[in-house]
């Protein structure tokens, strides 16, 4: 039998050489402690340093966006399927809340939890319909999902106000606006702080970088044993969960809902513009993005007034992020520091030098190789 | 080597079909490939082998017919349990995961689906270094760290070599390893291929390379308008009248 071995492989096909190991990694790891530090004094001293209560609410709904934006990404960023229509699930909060207190007099911290596990479980259903189409399909699956929940509350009079809207009971009826801001923001930060958590912990997992490979490849994802159905399913829970949490804390902080608002495809929007400007793989991404959109937001407002010019200068920031950062913020500007560094991601080898690392490889890889070789020479025999 | 002292048997389908519309791809197809061979499947383009290959990790359901493995049946099995049973399949066209490093690309491989082992950190040292293992094996563990879009594509084919194998599947199913690589590599990969089957697993490559396929294969299966029309050692099946017929159409 002619033997395929006897053509040895040479060893000349080696293009791409990378470093053996990212040098500046400790370094990179300070800057980044230095910058959380920094971005959570930030955040945390805001309500004392905010001139007025008008800054501060627009702080809390900020930190609001911020919130949903992060849990959009648990879906968005991990397994890379785009709802445009997760405002459903912010409604759904906010409503479950402020129905959960008016007809069954729970207190308003219970309500809310509550009602977010109740969105959560509605949701299981709903991701394992929505979940059967990819791509195109899986946007329009989520939109339509939004409008029919928008038609549902509007129509549905005796039970949700309809267009008159909802009110939802204070829970601290006593305070007073500025503290009453103080505190629903902190209250935000801790539910950031939960959903930051959590999409860290799973970034780092297992599960993380099997959600990750579903986004690169599903289909080769699957090949390689990934259960990407039931995958796919817990990452949409938990987004429909956070995004839900986010929604009922609006709810108690605002006490006024209308479903024209609540389930807006353009609150939708915000959560997919946010995350895609700060950079959906990173775990800040949507809440850098949540902060820049945020305050362009209020601005434009206040520039332009009631019309609806902020809602073109919001898509051309969002034409803007997609031409010249199509990954968000954040890897756009530490791709910038990299190229000040002298050190390139990959860098390009001579021909001298390509053939001392082979000369090496060789002469460290015949070594295991003969020894391999003498294992299975003793099992055969 | 004599193909009558048929071992184990490994893999093996009963009449199964799939049609696309009208086109019958796989068309009542029973065949059986045998536990710790390296089986080789060929046959004309269009013959049904990618789809007989699809059909048979879950990819696509077979309109009907049965899937056996090892004895079990995995008709209609979703293709992650298909994998999670212990066969390992490549594609026709290389897919590796573009965007993640090469390392990452081991990493995605689950056998254990337990939540505890789910949520531990994917760089888990003895996963780690199991991945080296692999990567040195195939000869890019130099590469650790690039994205996997920046390789060639000859180490992306080595790549997802090492990623199928990272799952430790007992049974591996290569489409085409020698599409589109240089003869240097194909060497690299027929000697990889030896090497693993004697380390007990089993092979089932489908190939158009007749020089890879006679002086690789124990076992070879001839597909012909999606089904079997010839099986038997390489030197046996090279002079089959139906063979030479459905391959220079004489």
């Amino acid at each position: 039998m002619p033997s395929v071995s006897s053509r040895e492989p040479i060893a000349t096909e080696t293009v791409v050489v990378a470093p053996p190991a990212p040098v500046r990694r400790r370094s990179a790891t300070w800057v980044r402690i230095v910058l959380i530090v920094i971005g959570a004094a930030a955040i945390l001293s805001f309500p004392t340093i905010a001139p007025n209560p008008y800054i501060l609410s627009a702080g809390v709904v900020i930190l609001n966006y911020a919130v949903l934006s992060t849990g959009w990404n648990f879906m968005g960023g991990f397994t890379g399927y785009i709802s445009l229509g997760h405002a459903a699930y912010f409604g759904l909060g906010a409503y479950g809340t402020g129905l959960l207190i008016k007809y069954l007099a729970l207190p308003g911290f219970v309500a809310w939890i509550v009602a977010t596990v109740l969105v959560a479980i509605v949701a299981i259903p709903i991701g394992i319909a929505a979940l059967r189409v990819r791509g195109a399909s899986f946007v329009i699956v989520s939109i339509a999902f939004v409008l029919i929940m928008l038609l549902v509350f509007q129509s549905w009079r005796d039970v949700t106000g309809g267009s008159e809207g909802l009110n939802v009971p204070r829970p601290f009826p006593d305070m007073l606006r500025p503290e009453h801001h103080r505190v629903f923001f902190y209250l935000f930060v801790l539910v950031l702080a939960f959903a930051l958590a959590t999409w860290w912990i799973i970034d780092r997992s297992k599960f993380g970088t099997a959600l990750k490979s579903i986004r690169e490849d599903e289909d080769k994802a699957q090949s390689l044993g990934v259960p990407t159905t039931r995958y796919k399913l817990i990452a949409y829970i938990l987004s429909a969960f956070f995004v839900a949490l986010g929604g009922g804390l609006y709810a108690l902080w605002f006490g006024d809902l209308d479903p024209i608002f609540q389930f807006s495809i353009l609150i939708g929007s915000y959560m997919v513009l946010m995350a895609l400007l700060g950079g959906v793989r990173n775990l800040f991404g949507p809440l850098l993005g949540a902060v820049v959109v945020g305050i362009a937001l209020e601005y434009f407002k206040l520039e332009f007034g009631d019309t609806q010019f902020h809602l073109i200068a919001t898509g051309i920031l969002l034409g803007v992020v997609v031409l010249f950062m199509p990954d968000g913020i954040i890897p756009a500007v530490s791709s910038l520091f990299r190229r000040k560094s002298d050190q390139a991601s990959i860098r390009e080898v001579t021909a001298g030098e390509l053939l001392e690392q082979n000369e090496a490889r060789k002469a460290a890889g015949s070594a295991p190789q003969r020894k391999a070789d003498a294992e299975t020479e003793e099992t055969s025999s | 080597m004599n193909a009558s002292t048929a071992t184990l048997e490994n893999l093996s389908t009963e009449a199964m079909t799939k049609s696309f519309g009208g086109v019958t791809a796989v068309d009542a197809a029973t065949v059986t490939f045998q536990e710790g061979k390296v089986n080789g499947l060929i046959g004309p383009n269009g013959s049904g082998k990618t789809t007989f290959f699809n059909c048979v990790t879950g990819m696509i359901r077979p309109d009907s017919g049965e899937v056996r493995y090892r004895g079990q049946s995995i008709t209609r099995k979703s293709p992650d349990r298909v994998a999670r049973a212990g066969i390992g399949r490549s594609f026709q066209l290389c897919r590796v995961f573009p965007r993640m490093t090469v390392m990452e690309n081991l990493l995605v491989a689950v056998r254990n689906t337990s939540i505890r082992r789910q949520l531990r950190s994917a760089h888990d040292p003895d996963e780690l270094e199991r991945a080296r293992g692999w990567l040195r094996r195939v000869g890019i563990d130099h590469l650790e760290h690039a994205e996997a879009r920046n390789l060639s594509y000859g180490q992306q084919k080595l790549l997802e070599l090492a990623g199928v194998l990272m799952g430790e599947p007992d049974t591996i199913m290569l489409d085409e390893p020698a599409g589109g690589v240089n003869p240097a590599l194909i060497g690299r990969i027929a000697t990889l291929v030896r090497e693993l089957n004697e380390e007990g697993k089993t092979f089932i490559i489908v190939e158009h390379n007749m020089e890879m396929v006679m002086s690789l294969c124990d076992h070879v299966v001839v597909f012909d308008r999606g089904r079997p029309i010839a099986e038997g050692a390489p030197e046996i099946i090279q002079q089959d009248a139906r063979v030479l017929e459905a391959y220079l159409g004489v």
